[in-house]
């Protein structure tokens, strides 16, 4: 199927980087027709080797397999479906090439993100944004974090959301744009940093202490790049380094605690070691309900099961709540009510795919395509579990009805393959087809964008755990880049059913309702896809594994994993990551921690400084996490939850203690 | 790109849900069939030593879940392939008629140099089953409408056949691979990383 476009395209121009589900809202000079089309946008290196953003419409099909980025994108914006319906690639080729947008970065001059991450703008010249594109999926802070591997930017002071380019791209420039941007120092910039580092011994102490700390602060929390990796020269990392052992071999004072010297290759603080705790019992559950059964500490009993999952004799109950089917707020008489009017809800959508006739069904392919597929999976799900094992069992039949009504329940979804692993769990535990069918809705809800038609939460994810895993464990991602498995593709399994299919049914019961707690930060399945990587990293460097035996590895993984070890060292990677020095708002974000750029926008001065130098320095109380636990570790407010007579202890409190 | 001494043959199973490629990818490597084997996700593969012509060679078969939404990642598997072999269930005209599509998104997501001449194999599966409502036939007329690529009817459940589909696999795969070396099928690749020279060790890319 390469046509003679298709190889032009070739040879002319290179994709970089490209992301679907974007939509083309606005283009000056261009005709209403095109807008609101779909498409994607991408980042190309020409010919000359100058570099463009630019989109194009979905009809149009590319054929591009060459560089590792494309291996995920190029091929998923065109269903095979609509490929194979459309089959004359050509004729219309010319009219659709006219479609694309295309926008030089050397004329790039702002762009900005808005409405919560869903949209972006382009501009050429000021004053008018010319390009406006959607981003179905609400990724467009991807878009951003590759672009910004292409371009040096600036965030504005006023708009946290718009990014100047810098030009040129030279990095010293944006250390002095930065420096520009604080507003630190009031004269030329490029000869106060440089006069600061060479001419330090020569100034008093305490000034320069002040003025230093600024620069170390920018060094640590500024211009962080996707990457991690910090818009700081080595040469002035290596002056900074010299410059802080001659200043205390030659002063009595040390402030080591506050300042750390900085090292080009920053590494991760020493992982606590944190051991799991005992599940909720029931007299804990028990305990933890007000007279008419709701659950007043939910804070709380979500922490115990964090550390220790549930006790398996409460775990039908709890999962209810867990999973969103029952209120946490509920009585129990409120929840007889929910419970009853949920199972009406359920059988009168069973009802409606039951009462399909087989003439209906004939005529219905959408209908008979998704049955069949469903009958497929659940004759081979789980089957060497007694519970579904043998011919003619019953549960299978259940399984089958939960899974068709969940296909009436969210019919644009359907059914997709991974649902049958989820489910099995669920049923399995709860018995009984009605609560299965709630909790599995309620699992799906977690798990929704798994199972995009494109694939684009399943992408969005596993470039998520790449770039965790170059924060915690550099090593290991730089083998996988150089195997060409930076894509994390071999972690597919893991992600898409939540390691259903590495765990026995019993541990990945405690894996799930550990994971559902939602602690101890967003995304923390991500921490347990690192933690598992991180216990084979020597393996897998040291026999040079690639492309083909990592994946060998991984797969062969399944059944021979502990949960418990699994879990513990997750957590600590979480508490050794969270409390780096050189945390990048890239990974707050994967975590769901608010960035650090985002409060000292918010927080900065807008006035021009008065001062040489203001005294007013980035505190340690702008590095506080959002939920009032601070990173360096001292002041913790809610530690212990005291509720009916019962000590809860708050996760943190006992890693600060184990780390002190 | 000089003489290599042991041959690696890559192949890629395609083809709808259920259809058998697991199941047909562990009768011919470890002569055995189950019917508890899950639905694949993600991907796989496993190796076996053949003798083609006197030659040993090593085949490398990958299987690959088979709904069409999990296919925009499978590129990442399909590069570097001498093989391809797509399977259809003859008791299921859809995955009969899937095959045109599975073949155009090889072709397209592989993108080998001669894709009018790039080797396939159809197996139409489940032989074994009475309820057959694809014809020999039918398979077989396709087939010949599309440059003659090899048909075989097979029954994993019943090693029927399959021996002898995945030797021609082989023949035709090493009939590619040896193109292969004089044309270097598949082009290296423009790495983005510098310090990328690892990949040519894997003998999953490119042949050396």
């Amino acid at each position: 199927m390469s046509t003679s476009s298709g190889d032009e395209l070739h040879d002319q121009y290179k994709d970089l980087f490209t992301q679907d589900g974007v939509l083309l809202k606005t283009s000056v000079g261009r005709p209403v027709s095109d807008f609101n089309s779909i498409g994607m946008l991408c980042i190309v290196q020409n010919a000359d080797g100058t570099k463009c953003i630019e989109w194009r419409p979905n009809d149009l099909i590319t054929i591009d397999s060459d560089t590792q980025d494309q291996e995920w994108a190029v091929v998923n914006t065109v269903g095979r479906r609509q490929r194979t319906l459309s089959g004359n690639i050509t004729s219309d080729y010319a009219n659709l090439r006219a479609r694309i947008i295309k926008i030089p970065l050397d004329d790039l001059k702002t762009f900005r993100i808005t409405r919560n991450n869903q949209q972006m703008q382009f501009s050429t010249k000021p004053g008018v944004w010319q390009n406006t594109f959607y981003f179905q999926h609400g990724n467009a802070e991807i878009f951003v974090a590759y672009l910004k591997n292409h371009l040096k930017t600036a965030k504005t002071r006023h708009d946290r959301n718009t990014y100047m380019v810098v030009e040129p791209n030279d990095e010293s420039q944006v250390l002095n744009k930065s420096f520009a941007e604080l507003d630190i120092f009031t004269e030329n910039t490029t000869d106060v940093v440089w006069n600061l580092v060479s001419n330090f011994k020569q100034r008093p102490y305490e000034t320069t202490l002040e003025a230093f700390s600024k620069l170390t602060d920018i060094v640590y929390y500024g211009n962080e790049d996707v990457n991690g990796k910090r818009d700081v020269s080595e040469e002035v990392a290596d002056l900074l380094t010299k410059s802080m052992s001659a200043l205390e071999d030659t002063t009595s004072v040390t402030r080591s605690d506050e300042y750390e010297v900085i090292s080009v290759k920053p590494t991760l603080p020493p992982r606590p070691c944190i051991p799991r705790g005992s599940p909720l019992s029931t007299e804990k559950w028990d305990a933890l309900q007000d007279a008419d059964g709701r659950i007043v500490e939910v804070e709380g009993v979500k922490q115990l099961i964090f550390r220790g999952g549930v006790a398996h004799s409460i775990r039908s109950t709890v999962w209810k709540y867990l999973l969103d089917y029952f209120p946490w707020k509920m009585t129990h008489a409120e929840l007889k009510t929910l419970q009853k009017r949920k199972t009406e809800e359920y059988f009168s959508m069973k009802l409606q795919w039951r009462s399909v006739t087989e003439g209906q069904e004939n005529r219905f392919s959408e209908y008979r395509d998704r049955k069949s597929l469903v009958e497929k999976d659940v004759n081979r799900t789980d089957r060497t579990h007694p519970f579904f094992a043998g011919d003619n069992n019953p549960h299978l039949a259940v399984l089958q009805d939960i899974l068709m009504t969940y296909v009436m329940y969210n019919f644009d979804l359907g059914y997709v393959q991974g649902m049958s692993d989820i489910l099995a769990p669920l049923l399995l535990l709860l018995g009984n087809e009605v609560d299965s069918f709630w909790c599995f809705v309620g699992f799906m809800e977690k798990i929704a964008s798994n199972f995009d038609m494109d694939q684009a939460g399943m992408k969005h994810q596993l470039l998520q755990l790449q770039q965790l895993l170059m924060f915690a464990s550099p090593e290991l991602a730089q083998h996988l880049s150089q195997k060409d498995s930076g894509n994390m593709y071999f972690c597919f399994r893991w992600l898409l059913v939540w390691f259903k299919r590495e765990f026995s049914h019993i541990d990945i019961m405690r894996l799930w309702e550990v994971l559902w707690t939602g602690l101890p930060c967003a995304n923390f399945h991500l921490l347990i896809c690192v933690a598992i990587l991180d216990a084979e990293k020597e393996v897998i460097i040291s026999r040079d594994y690639g492309f083909t035996e990592i994946l060998k590895h991984v797969n062969d993984l399944s059944m021979t994993l502990d949960v418990d070890r699994v879990l513990s060292s997750a957590e600590g990677i979480y508490h050794q990551i969270v409390s780096a020095p050189h945390l990048t708002d890239q990974i707050r974000i994967v975590l769901g921690i608010e960035p650090l750029n985002l409060s000292m926008s918010t927080n900065s001065d807008p006035e021009p400084s008065t001062s040489t130098l203001p005294s007013t320095k980035p505190s340690q109380v702008e590095l506080k996490e959002g939920n009032g636990n601070t990173i360096f570790g001292q002041e913790m407010d809610e530690d212990v939850v005291v509720y009916n007579g019962l000590r809860i202890t708050i996760v943190t409190k006992t890693v600060w203690a184990l780390l002190a | 790109m000089s003489s290599r001494k042991k041959l690696l043959l890559k192949v890629i199973i395609l083809g709808d849900s259920g259809v058998g490629k697991t199941s047909l990818m562990n009768q011919f490597v470890n002569k055995k069939f189950s019917n508890q084997y899950k639905a694949t996700i993600g991907a796989d593969f496993l190796t076996k030593e053949v003798i083609v012509d006197d030659r040993i060679v090593t085949m490398q078969i990958w299987d690959t879940a088979g709904q069409e939404r999990f296919q925009s990642l499978g590129v990442a598997f399909y590069r570097g392939a001498d093989c391809c072999v797509l399977v259809f269930d003859v008791t299921a005209p859809n995955t009969f008629k899937s095959l045109e599509s599975w073949r155009d998104e090889f072709l397209i997501q592989a993108s080998p140099r001669d894709p009018d001449n790039f080797p396939f194999v159809i197996l139409g599966n489940k032989v074994d089953l009475d309820n057959r409502a694809v014809s020999v036939k039918r398979g077989q007329q396709w087939c010949q409408s599309k440059n003659d690529i090899p048909y075989f009817e097979t029954s994993a459940k019943e090693a029927v056949n399959v021996e002898l589909a995945f030797q021609t696999i082989a023949r035709n795969a090493l009939a590619q691979e040896t193109e292969a070396e004089l044309y270097n099928e598949f082009p290296d690749q423009i790495k983005l990383n510098a310090n990328d020279n690892g990949r040519n060790r894997d003998g999953d890319n490119c042949a050396c």
